[in-house]
Formats: structure tokens, sequence, C-alpha cells
């Protein structure tokens, strides 16, 4: 997408045009993409507990989560019937495991989208209209930046009524600074540019510029960004949980390993309770670490170039 | 003065730094951290049942926070605990069967009205800073806590009948009444020495946490305070009834249940208190280790908020004016299927509640008869809940006055885990008669308590001997005198009927007929609705006996040995010839987690390696 685009090669209208140049940059893409064998395992990682987690409904279904008809004895040790065991209510752990996979996955998810919406947002304003507006806005991302971003969601989760939406918003308000200041620096190198130039002197405004100048050029690292930024996101949402600020009600990994240190699973070994939940963390947060780490190989204006 | 623990017991959740880092390593590691932190021990510090020094050494682990040191504030366990230990009360409770002994007084007679109590003080009981202990020291202590509202709020209840208190001598007391009181030979309020106590100025600002060692006469003197780290006390060797056999007692926090556990195992601790089930379970039987399960002074309790008001008659707070009607107090309450929850929360380590006083207080024990009790059942619940005028609409779900859906909240704490878990239980029987609820788990809970922002909430105390304290914190009398102030109640019942039974029992100086009075107080309690009683959980306690080798519980055959009502158990205790030797402590949990962790690292480390010759030419 950073690469001019080619000549028409047929008669069609602009928006045909512009269809044909996305599928070419996204074959480009695949291309690219596919020669990062890491990249690949996460992306089939991905697929793997994105599948898991949006067929829980038939697989395991909400009852799962119950706990007046939880079939089993509190913290039965691994059984036929319970391969992981069982928790403190007598519930399923492998059916809890697989439920909160959606938990997990949604948190990280939209918290990662709320970032970096955030944190684009704040980066292309300040490239693009710099003076004194860029110099506030940059020193309160920096504020924010040396600010402990657990320490300030554990702050923001606790005077906010405890749900999900609170600690979505906990960990997005939380961690976009980075990205602001990846996006912010972008933005600066796109609009040095000539054709920005031109554009503004055919009359283009500052949101056509930002919008249909900037923007595309930024979408790369932002998709890259966002995707480093849901491991974090996951793994924030099971810290909070697991120091207990997540909603009790809810199952989640990160609130599996709460109820376990509650229930003394530590103590008394039972390793059932908290490995399994430990490593699904683990997992999920290396998988999007993968792609993204790939993805931006791939897309990173720097890197592409080196290639 | 029984504990007060509504206000939670201390967080109990670790805090791990984690900054953010690397991006790669971090998504391993960092989910590791979450896995092996749980798992790893603390740092593996010396053997301490045996000081170096030659000092015997007696460390309890402790968890809830101290709310003060001073006498006249301080409501919770640990804290009530510690001043039981450094001030003696007139009378103490037998350890066997809890009936009035002599504490700093000798003998005690009433005049033939009742109205007059004479008590004989000790002449052989000396303050640490060795001054003389006398009946004046007693007068100055009930006295100021009549005249100043400030220094009445932990223990005011005992006093409110007093007209007044003199000492014609160093070693006579008088009490004057305003009419008979039952708890004369039960009043559990701490004496202080009036020649440090005259010098304070602000009784509701004072903690008396700042003059080490404080002056006191108990078993133990307190040394040391450091918040949420540890409470150092030293033996009293001039303590009348004998010094303790122990030269130090530190009460040292761990905010976390399991790291107690771990550092019983490896005995740098010697006693911990509230364990959980699965931790008690895997404690029995192991080396040197006492598991002490024995029924419990406490109860837990669902309360209802009947509209929070004070005494000037202001209403304020917020509660759903649907609880205001006893069927659904009820019905909330038939719904609640107690003993699923003693048999899954608490694995059949509690009694089942009924009644307000816990079975162990077997003189006033009430529990309903089998038309009065409420007891599990769903269809009643949800008849009564129609019968009050709550339907369901459409959605199944029943709609209050106002026309919406109704959904309560209800506090929890957010360091009790039985409070989270019975909240799961409730939420989904609640949810089947159309009730939504929304468990709201605080680490404070004072805030919205106090404020009356509360719909229902868990609550829990520890009940004396004398159950006049419990029982006068639900009577008009105690609720604040506006809504600024803070006032005795726990959770503002006023009811006219058990403020009457309330009065009489506490006027009745004959025994059996008391214990009838108070009965008949509870049962009252019971039909309100107001407290629902859950369980009566036991208290679940281990000690090292490599270190302990004796200790007293409360009562004897049975009891518990943390927050008795007495100084028994830690004046009592016997330190172990021998330091002992650690077992190692490693229990499977700590194996698997770093081998979890060292197989993750592994992993991670590989997979990095080989990322990098992967990109080698990518990068920079």
């Amino acid at each position: 997408m950073t690469t001019e685009a080619s000549p028409p090669t047929a008669q069609a209208g602009p928006r045909a045009l512009a269809w044909q140049r996305r599928r070419r940059a996204a074959a480009r893409f695949w291309r690219q993409y596919h020669t990062h064998r890491a990249g690949l395992v996460g992306l089939a990682a991905l697929a793997l507990f994105a599948l898991v987690a949006l067929t829980a409904p038939l697989t395991v279904g909400s009852d799962v989560a119950g706990v007046t008809d939880a079939p089993g004895r509190p913290m039965e040790s691994p059984s036929a019937e319970f391969p992981l065991g069982t928790d403190r209510f007598g519930r399923n752990l492998l059916g809890l495991l697989v439920w909160g996979s959606r938990v997990s996955l949604l948190v990280g998810l939209l918290a990662a989208v709320l970032s970096v919406v955030i944190g684009a947002l704040v980066g292309i304003t300040a490239g693009h209209y710099r003076g004194t507006y860029a110099t506030v806005i940059m020193r309160v991302t920096d504020w924010f930046l040396v600010m402990p971003a657990l320490v300030l969601a554990i702050a923001l989760a606790t005077v906010l009524p405890r749900s999900l939406g609170t600690v979505i918003l906990a960990i997005g308000v939380t961690s976009w600074p980075t990205t602001a200041r990846l996006v912010r620096a972008q933005t600066l190198a796109v609009e040095s540019r000539p054709y920005i130039e031109r554009a503004k002197a055919l009359g283009a405004g500052h949101v056509h510029i930002m919008t249909r100048h900037v923007l595309p050029n930024v979408m790369p690292l932002v998709l890259a960004q966002t995707t480093l930024m849901v491991s974090a996101s996951i793994l924030t949402e099971a810290t909070l949980a697991f120091l207990g600020l997540g909603d009790p009600t809810v199952v989640s990994w990160g609130g599996m390993l709460q109820d376990a240190r509650e229930a003394g699973a530590v103590s008394s070994g039972d390793w059932w309770y908290l490995v399994p939940p430990g490593i699904a963390i683990a997992g999920v947060a290396l998988t999007f670490t993968l792609c993204g780490r790939a993805v931006e190989a791939v897309l990173n204006p720097r890197l592409g170039v080196a290639r | 003065m029984s504990s007060q623990d509504h206000h939670g017991r201390g967080r109990t959740g670790p805090r791990i730094p984690r900054p953010r880092t690397l991006r790669l390593v971090a998504a391993g590691v960092g989910a590791l951290a979450l896995t092996a932190a749980l798992a790893t021990p603390l740092s593996p510090a010396p053997q301490q049942a045996a000081a170096d020094d030659g000092k015997k050494v007696l460390t309890v682990a402790v968890a809830q926070s101290i709310d003060s040191l001073s006498p006249f504030l301080a409501s919770r366990l640990v804290s009530t605990s510690i001043l039981r230990l450094t001030y003696e009360f007139l009378n103490n409770y037998d350890a066997k069967d809890a009936h009035a002994v002599p504490g700093l007084a000798t003998e005690w007679k009433p005049s033939a009205d009742k109205l007059t109590w004479t008590y004989k003080i000790r002449s052989d009981a000396t303050w640490s800073d060795g001054k003389k202990v006398t009946a004046e020291d007693a007068a100055w202590t009930f006295n100021k806590m009549m005249t100043d509202p400030n220094a009445a709020t932990a223990n005011g209840s005992f006093v409110g009948n007093f007209r007044k208190v003199t000492a014609p001598s160093p070693t006579e007391l008088v009490i004057e009444l305003d009419k008979p009181q039952a708890t004369m030979t039960a009043l559990d309020v701490p004496i202080v020495p009036k020649h440090v106590w005259e010098k304070v100025g602000d009784f509701s600002k004072f903690n008396n946490d700042k003059d080490f060692p404080v002056v006191g006469n108990g078993p133990y003197i307190l040394t040391d305070y450091e918040p949420d780290s540890f409470v150092r006390l030293e033996a009293n060797k001039e303590f009348w009834r004998g010094a303790p056999k122990f030269d130090e007692l530190v009460f040292k926090y761990y905010k976390d249940g399991d790291a107690a556990v771990a550092a019983l195992q490896k005995g740098e601790v010697s006693f911990v208190s509230n364990l959980t089930p699965a931790q008690a379970d895997s404690l029995e039987g192991q080396e040197n280790i006492e598991v002490n399960d024995a029924p419990g002074r406490r109860f837990l309790a669902l309360a209802v908020n009947p509209g929070a008001r004070a005494k000037d008659g202001e209403r304020f707070g917020d509660g759903h004016e649907s609880l205001l009607d006893q069927r659904v107090r009820q019905a909330l309450f038939l719904a609640v299927d107690r003993e699923t929850l003693i048999d899954k929360v608490y694995q059949g380590h509690a009694v089942e509640g009924e009644g307000y006083i816990p079975p162990r207080f077997s003189t006033y024990y009430w529990k309903p008869s089998a038309d009065q009790k409420l007891a599990h059942d769903p269809a009643e619940a949800a008849r009564l809940l129609d019968a009050a005028g709550y339907k369901k609409n459409g959605d199944g779900k029943r709609v209050g006055k106002d026309g919406k859906p109704i959904t309560y909240r209800v506090l929890c704490h957010a360091t009790e885990p039985n409070d989270k878990a019975i909240g799961q239980y409730l939420k989904e029987w609640w949810g089947d008669l159309g009730i939504g609820m929304d468990l709201q788990c605080l680490d404070n809970v004072s805030d919205p308590w106090l404020a009356g922002t509360y719909d229902l909430a868990f609550d829990g105390w520890s009940v004396n001997p004398d159950p006049d304290f419990v029982l006068s914190i639900h009577t008009c009398a105690a609720l604040p005198a506006t809504r600024e102030d803070t006032g005795a109640t726990d959770n503002f019942i006023c009811d006219e009927k058990y403020d009457d039974l309330y009065d009489r029992q506490l006027a009745e100086y004959d025994p059996a007929k008391r214990a009838g009075l108070v009965k008949q107080a509870v049962s009252r309690l019971y039909d309100t609705g107001y407290m629902n009683v859950v369980a009566y959980p036991n208290a679940m306690e281990a000690y090292r006996t490599d270190q302990i080798a004796s200790i007293t519980t409360m009562p004897e055959d049975a009891g518990n040995i943390f927050g008795q009502d007495g100084y028994w158990s830690w004046w009592s205790a016997v330190p172990a010839d021998s330091g002992g030797s650690s077992d190692g402590g490693g229990s499977a949990g700590v194996i698997t987690g770093v081998a979890v962790g060292v197989v993750l690292l592994a992993g991670v480390g590989g997979f990095l390696a080989m990322r990098r010759r992967a990109t080698a030419e990518d990068r920079e």
C-alpha cells in the first residue's frame, strides 16, 4: 500500500480500480506473510483459539459456568469425566477453560482496539496540527507513558463498578501512549512528503489530508500495533481479574486463577486448577505476538524497504 | 466488643508488580508470571521459632488490617484480640465454659436492688511503667466513655445504663445503674491507665500507635507496630496471672492465604487461621502441623438494608423500596439453599445458619421451629413475591412498583472468597425467581455501608459468650444520631418489638429468664428477615507442633484459638523444646509451578533464538 499504485490495465471506474488495487495489495501481503514461518504458526494457533471461543456455546454451553447445577464435587482431581478436574464449585474445569476463552479474547480484542483507536487519533492529530496543540497533547501522552499502566488500570477498575466494560475501559485508556507516539512519528514522516504539499495546494483541508492521505499510510502500523496490543491487553485483563478486580460472576482465565488462589489451590497442590488457565493465557498472548510481529515485518514501511 | 468484621479482613491479593515489558518476552513470560508467581512461595527465610538470641518468639499470621489500637475505637477482630492481650478487663471468661472469672476485679457483688455493683480491684496488678493499677483507672475509663461520645464508639453499649462510676478506694469500684443490666460480669471494656490516657485530647483521632511500648497490664505489652506489616508484643513478666511462656508474640501480615500457609510449612510462622477447606485438607497429616477444625463463634449473614435512617428521623441511602416488605425479604431467603452452601462452599466445615447466635453458645442458641423456619422453598418464595405484588413481566423478570425490573446490589468483601462464592449461588437462585443481582465486591465496603447505598450485604460478627453486644447493634438506640455520624448500628435495623425484648433481657438478672428473652429477641429478628444467617463457619486454624507444644482452645474440648473471648490461647501457649526442623515445605503446587515455568521459559527462549535467526536480516 505504500508503494505507488500501478497504472490501470483496463478501462474501469475509480471504484473498481481501487478494489483491484486492494486485492493486489492483499495478495502481495499474503505472499510476504507466508514467508514468515512463526507468523503462520501464530495464525494457525489463533484460528484454533478463535474456533474454540466461537464454538464454545455449542461444545460446552453456557451451563458450564452455572454453580447451582455443577456436576462434580468441589476440587476434584482430573478424571475421565473431568479431564482437568473440577473447581471449587464442582464445575468442569475443561469446560470453564473453553468458556473463559470467550471473555479473555473479547476483552483483549476490544481493549486493544480501544487503545489503538485512541492512540491513532491522538498520534495523527498531534502529527498533523503541530504547534501548541501537539505540544500539549504530547505532554499528556508523555505523562500517561511514564505512569505505570497497571497501577493506573487498577485504580480505574477500583473506582468504577465491576464489569467487563470497566476492565476494557481501564486497559484501553491506559495503554494508548505508545501507539500515539508511533503514529505521530509516522504521520510526521508522511506529511513531509511532496504529495501532501500538492494536495494542500489543490485546496485539501485538514480532515481530507488526515483521513485520505495520512490514515491509509499509518494504517499498516496501526494494524500491527493492534495485533501486538491484543496480547498485552489479554495479559492485563488476566492480571486485573487475578487481582480480584474483574466481575466475580464472569468466567475468565484470570478469574479462574484468582478463584484457584482464593480456594487455596496453591498450597494444596491442585495444579490442574492453576496451570491450564496460565498456559492458555501465555498461549493466546504468544499467538497474537507471533502474528503481530509477522504483520509488522511485512507492513512496516521501514522494514519493508529493507527487504 | 465482638469483633466486627463487616469491614472486611484486609486484602488477600498479593500485588504482582509487572511492568510492561518487551513484546515477545512479555507474551510468554508475563503469563508465566501469573502461573509461577502463584506457586512460588515466599523467599525462603530462616527458621524463626527460636530466635538467635534465645528468645522464644511466637509468630502468628494475620490478614485483617488494624482499624485502630485505641480500645475506644477498635472493633475489628485482630485489633480487639491484640487489645485483649494488652489491657486487662474487669472480668474474663473461663476457657472451659465461659463463665465469668476474675480479671482485674477479684470479687463483685450487686446491691439488693441490683442497681449498685461493687467490684474489688486486685492490688497485685501493675502497669508496665511500674505504676499500680487502681480502681481509679477503671472509674476514669468508664467515666470517659460516659461523658465523651468519641470514647464510646467501640464499647458505648456497655455504659448506656450507667448513672455514676466512682472509686472510693484504690481497690474498690462502684458502678450505679439507671436500670438493671445483665452484662455486669461481662463488661468487655479494656481498662486503660488514667495517668497516660488523661493526656489524650481528641479520642476520635487518637489511635494509640505512636508511643511504644504502650503502657498496659495484660499478659503481653505492645512494643511495636507497622501497619499491614507486623505487630510486636513482649511478654509481661509482671503479669499477675503468671508470665506467658513465650518471650515475644508477633502478628505478621500475610495478605495472601496461600502465602501464610507456605510460611507455616516453612516454619516462618507458628500459627495460621482462616484456612480454606482445601488448605486444611492438605495440611492435615503433614508432619509437625496440627490442624484445629472446631465450631466457631462467628456467623455469616445476609443483611438487608431496611432503609437507612438516623435517630433524628432523617432517612438516607437508596435501598430498594421492595425490601421494606417483609414478604420480599423472606422470599429472598427462602430461595437460598443453605445445605448446598455448607456442602459446596464450606465443604462441610460449617453449620447451617438458623438463628442469630451460633449453636456453640448453647444457653442462648435458638433455632426456628419447623413452621417458623424459612427452609429452602423456591416455589413458596415465588408465591410470596407474587403476593407482594412483584410479578414477572414478559421477559420473566420481576418488576418493582416503578415498573423497572428488580436488580439488587449485594455488597460483598472482595477479600472474602466465601462471600464471592455464595454470591454466585445467590445470583443463580434469585435469577430463577426473576430477580437480578449485582454482586459488588469491594475492598472497603464501609463507605456504601454507612451511606446506606446498598440493598443487601454480606455481614459477619463474632459472638461473645454474653450476646448483649451483638444484640445491641440492631436496636434503634444504635442508629447514628444524624446522617453524618457513625452509629454502633450494624445495618440500620430499628424494630419496636425487638427493642422491647432487648431491653427486657438486658434488665433480667435471672439467667434462665434472660436466656428465654434473648431467644425471643433472636426469634423476632429471624422473622423480620433483616438478618438472614446463612452459616456458622468453623474456625479452621493450624499451628506447628515443633514450635508450640501446647495451646488452649476455647472452649477447651473443641474451640478456636484465634480470636478467643479471652487471652487464653496466647497466654497459655507453651514453646516446644527444640526449634524443630523444617519439612522443606515444597508442596506439589510449587514444584508443578516451577516445572511449568521452566518448560515455558525454555519454549520461549528456543522460539526467540529461532526467531532471531529468521529475522536476522530484518533487524537493523
